[in-house]
């Protein structure tokens, strides 16, 4: 057990961090949410209700979909575009999907690959590609949900003040879906671009994220 | 799979938004009071039509009126006996479409759904209908 915890203690505390976060969303959310039902004469609904609201579902998954898409981006560009002197980035001069002898795959696999990174074929392009495939998947799973909960709440609003309602299409196209959107990419994107340039010219000892503290500014694609 | 448990967990989430699944009772609940108020206009009960309104819009007749409201409703040029069409629900508030083209606009309260509109017609396209009867 004890060795579980050590050979997981990050994973294992942005778990405990993400679930202690989602519930104190849901108790604020709940306050707000009852706070504009006073607003307007409404009773108070209870926890229960509020979590399996639009509110909520919308609140939620519009965060998610933009991590997961910073990932599946950051995961693609990574792959062609540089950051010189960024831990973030691969060295100069390696852009590209990189040879098969360099990712250690078909006859360059060692015994402890992974099973499909020894295979050829399409399982092993599904391999190649299995970070970004997943990723992108949740993001689009996440971003239709924040879609499908977003056209709720917005049309409950627009009928509170007895105006037409949106399908779900023309919905995609509204400014309320599109605010809700990017206002949360361009966060991630700031996010991620920060990290790469901050991490050319500041250092954090001991971790992975940042260069060795007495690394160059030009070294790139070094870990500390 | 891991790939289709997340699908699933998807699916299920998407499934939280009320619109997206199961409000097929709530359509029929407004439905249903919307003709029971146009029913009681008809019959000019205005006690009847009273009921079905939301407190706000009560008030709003009687405060236009200067009537009470079984005495105000009967007043207005609202849709008499109309019968009820297409009906929408989000959450807790709906609207309903008449034959004759217009539209009633529904809030869900603690006492079911209640009138907060009717006798409404579109203006310009983006904004609110506009109405003969308004809470």
């Amino acid at each position: 057990m004890r060795r579980f915890l050590k050979h997981n203690g990050l994973s294992l505390a942005f778990l405990g961090m993400f679930l202690a976060a989602l519930v104190f969303q849901a108790i604020a959310g709940l306050a707000e949410f009852n706070d504009e039902q006073d607003m307007h004469g409404d009773p108070h609904v209870s926890l229960w209700r509020y979590l399996t609201s639009s509110a909520f579902g919308a609140a939620v998954m519009e965060n998610w979909q933009s991590e997961y898409l910073q990932f599946t981006l950051f995961a693609l560009l990574t792959v062609w575009l540089l950051q010189r002197g960024s831990p973030e980035s691969k060295e100069l001069g390696s852009e590209g999907r990189e040879s098969d002898e360099d990712q250690l795959v078909g006859e360059h696999a060692r015994e402890d690959s992974p099973r499909w990174a020894r295979v050829d074929g399409l399982r092993r392009r599904v391999y190649e590609n299995s970070l970004l495939l997943v990723m992108a998947a949740i993001w689009i799973g996440t971003w239709f949900a924040q879609s499908l909960t977003g056209v709720t709440e917005y049309n409950a609003e627009r009928l509170d003040h007895h105006m037409e309602t949106l399908s779900w299409l023309e919905y995609l196209g509204s400014a309320n879906f599109w605010e809700r959107t990017l206002q949360n990419w361009q966060s991630e994107f700031l996010a991620v671009g920060s990290l790469a340039i901050f991490a050319v010219y500041l250092r954090q000892r001991g971790s992975p994220e940042s260069k060795p503290v007495g690394a160059s500014h030009h070294s790139t694609g070094v870990q500390g | 799979m891991p790939g289709t448990a997340v699908l699933t967990a998807l699916i299920a989430l998407a499934c939280l938004a009320p619109a997206g699944c199961g409000t097929g009772d709530k359509e029929r609940d407004a439905a249903a009071v919307t003709e029971r108020f146009h029913a009681a206009l008809e019959r000019d009960d205005g006690r009847a039509a009273c009921r079905e309104l939301s407190a706000t819009a009560a008030s709003a007749v009687e405060q236009e009126e200067g009537r009470s409201c079984e005495e105000a409703i009967l007043r207005l040029d609202l849709p008499l006996g109309a019968a009820a069409g297409a009906s929408r629900v989000y959450l807790r508030s709906a609207s309903v479409d008449l034959a004759d083209g217009r539209v009633t606009f529904l809030s869900e309260g603690p006492a079911g759904w209640k009138v907060s509109a009717d006798g409404c017609t579109p203006t310009t396209p983006g904004r609110p209908y506009e109405c003969e009867l308004e809470g």
